[in-house]
């Protein structure tokens, strides 16, 4: 085996190892836990209410523009985290240069704020 | 072991601000904020105001090509920035002025069309902005992330206005083609710079120049095939043009034209940097795959076009057709010294290729207008009530399929001594496939003339055509650019020679 191919090794056991742990406590909890089903327990979970109609409903599709919205923080967070923690580094370039991607990513709030679209209609 | 892992924080905690050259980033800053401005501009005008998105957006790509011009002026050469990730050399300025210039004659073919249908305004403008950004980016990226970055940069918006016209059914199939199969060629390309990334353990297309050389293994073939293949879409080269008729049909006339020249030029302009930067050594790989790209664009989207009935569809099959011609040089720029030459054509071509093309399709927008057909033979007798738009169109037309004295005999000429002074068997085979598709794209450039010249108007109404004045313009600025490249062909060839690219081949 070439040395290329021995380092693609900890991949193999890594995936060994995920799957023997996964199975072990999945099969230790299948031997320990009581069997008792029930109709309710088969329920879609709907943050503890009553599930209202099945799992297939429609869903509105208005919430896709709520995580095109989502997705302008999300990217926001994932920058901003690893920069403020080496604030003092960075220094003043630094700064100016998250304010610049901030504000571009703020203008995407404003548009859809102007366009009507965080209001429910 | 932590100490290994230690010594990252180590050796990063010497970071110093990079130095950045705000004159060579000019362009780009200028393009970015006018996507500001404009956003702004869009959101807090009323619905009577906003006409003057257009003429903003317009200002701001003629303030663009102000530092695109000093830079080309000023005699400090070479500017590289990033550690060599992103290059303004000369190459680099003449395709940024030729997307900035391409963009702003879109600008004038779409203010009126946007204004008649009912379109969105703003993001219309927007995302071509965003888009001319990407292609602009992509004429220095050097770097296989930022040649990625400005490839979806150009990309996703352009999908977006393929579907511009939102309750048009081929417009939305238009867009959906071009997404799915543009996503398609960026995943191809994507997996074969992860294997370039692989053999170089750099992303930088400098140092992979060194590492894909000598012996080719497998791996390093199939890196650079997917990576060709991967822009082969772009360029809508055959087998891979599959979206372009349907696109360009159903797309909104101006955004065809912005995607036959503008996009179709930055899919070259990144497979030029690459090839030349990146696989100068591995000529023996990607030689036969242009030669066989180049054969078959051209044959095939010649014979298509023959057979096409509505101009725009003819219009689609003739650009796959030109970028077959374009790719001609790049099958014997491995040849000795033949890259420059190559290059040079290539250059030329695709700067000739982009006034004609946005010159037909102004007159295709000014002459549907008033027709409201789409079909070839709706051109019947357009000399007898519009003859001006007649005569620039057969200008157009002769010029596209090579006439001396028109732009488009330069580019021909300029590909063809390209291939020919290689002095390669192959060379010549592909100059001579060239030669038989130059007489065959006679038939259906010679068919519009006719259509224009010889035949009755179809439906007997011979009403004056009227041009929108920012169309007349368009019109004016692309008659007089193809013209004068044809009389002048020391001009266009000039820019040409301006056009060496940094680091090609090592130099």
């Amino acid at each position: 085996m070439s040395e290329f191919l021995r380092s693609y090794l900890v991949v193999v056991w890594f995936g060994l190892a995920a799957f023997l742990v996964g199975s072990l406590l999945l099969g230790i909890s299948a031997l320990l836990r009581p069997n008792n089903p029930t109709s309710e327990k088969l329920l879609s979970y709907e943050s503890g209410v009553d599930p209202v109609g099945d799992g297939w409903s429609q869903s509105q599709i208005r919430y896709y523009v709520f995580a095109l919205l989502f997705v302008i923080f999300d990217v926001e967070a994932v920058f901003i985290f690893p920069w403020a923690t080496q604030l003092e580094r960075y220094g003043g370039f630094g700064l100016v240069e998250m304010a610049v991607f901030v504000a571009v990513l703020v203008l995407g709030l404003v548009y859809a704020w102007r366009k009507g679209v965080l209001r429910w209609v | 072991m932590f100490a290994a892992l230690f010594s990252v924080f180590v050796t990063a905690a010497d970071w110093v601000s990079p130095s950045i050259d705000y004159h060579a980033l000019a362009p780009e800053i200028i393009l970015a904020g006018g996507v500001v401005v404009v956003l702004l501009l869009d959101l807090f005008t009323s619905e009577n105001n906003k006409w003057m998105l257009g003429p903003v957006t317009s200002f701001t790509l003629l303030g663009s090509f102000i530092p695109i011009l000093t830079l080309a002026l000023s005699d400090s050469g070479t500017r590289s920035l990033f550690d060599g990730r992103y290059v303004v050399d000369n190459f680099s300025l003449t395709m940024k002025g030729l997307f900035v210039l391409a963009g702003y004659l879109v600008v004038l073919l779409s203010s009126d069309y946007l204004r008649e249908g009912d379109f969105y305004e703003g993001e219309y403008w927007i995302l071509m902005l965003s888009s001319l950004l990407g292609m602009v980016m992509m004429a220095s990226s050097r770097d296989l992330v930022s040649i990625f970055v400005s490839l979806e940069f150009l990309s996703i918006p352009a999908y977006m206005m393929a579907a511009w016209r939102k309750r048009d059914l081929r417009s939305n199939e238009a867009g959906v083609k071009y997404f799915l199969l543009g996503v398609f060629a960026s995943a191809l390309m994507l997996y074969g710079m992860s294997l370039l990334y692989g053999i170089s353990n750099s992303t930088l297309l400098t140092d992979i120049g060194k590492y894909v050389s000598g012996e080719m293994s497998a791996v390093r073939a199939v890196a650079i095939l997917f990576v060709v293949v991967g822009f082969a879409f772009k360029i809508s080269a055959v087998p891979f043009h599959t979206w372009a008729p349907d696109t360009y049909e159903g797309a909104p006339t101006p955004v065809t034209a912005f995607l036959s020249v503008a996009s179709k030029a930055a899919g070259f302009v990144a497979l030029l940097t690459v090839v030349y930067v990146g696989f100068p050594n591995a000529s023996e790989v990607w030689q036969p795959v242009f030669w066989i790209f180049a054969a078959l664009t051209m044959t095939v989207g010649n014979v298509m076009a023959l057979r096409q009935t509505n101009i725009v569809r003819m219009l689609a099959y003739s650009s796959i057709s030109q970028g077959g011609f374009i790719l001609m040089p790049l099958a014997i720029a491995g040849e000795g010294d033949s890259a420059g030459a190559a290059l040079r054509a290539v250059v030329t071509y695709l700067l000739v290729y982009a006034a004609t093309n946005l010159g037909v399709f102004a007159v295709v927008i000014a002459v549907s207008h008033k027709t409201r057909s789409g079909a070839i033979s709706s051109y019947g007798g357009l000399f007898s009530y519009a003859p001006g738009l007649a005569i620039v169109m057969t200008i157009f037309m002769a010029s596209l399929a090579g006439i001396p004295p028109l732009g488009g005999w330069i580019g021909k000429f300029g590909s063809f001594q390209a291939l020919v002074s290689a002095g390669t068997t192959w060379g010549y085979a592909l100059a001579v496939i060239g030669a038989v598709n130059t007489v065959i794209a006679f038939g259906y450039y010679g068919n519009v003339m006719r259509e224009m010249w010889m035949r009755p108007v179809p439906d007997g109404d011979t009403t004056h055509v009227v041009v929108p004045s920012a169309i007349t313009v368009a019109l004016g600025l692309t008659t007089f650019a193809t013209l004068l490249m044809g009389i002048l062909p020391g001009l266009v060839l000039h820019f040409g020679d301006l056009a060496n690219l940094a680091g090609a081949f090592g130099g």
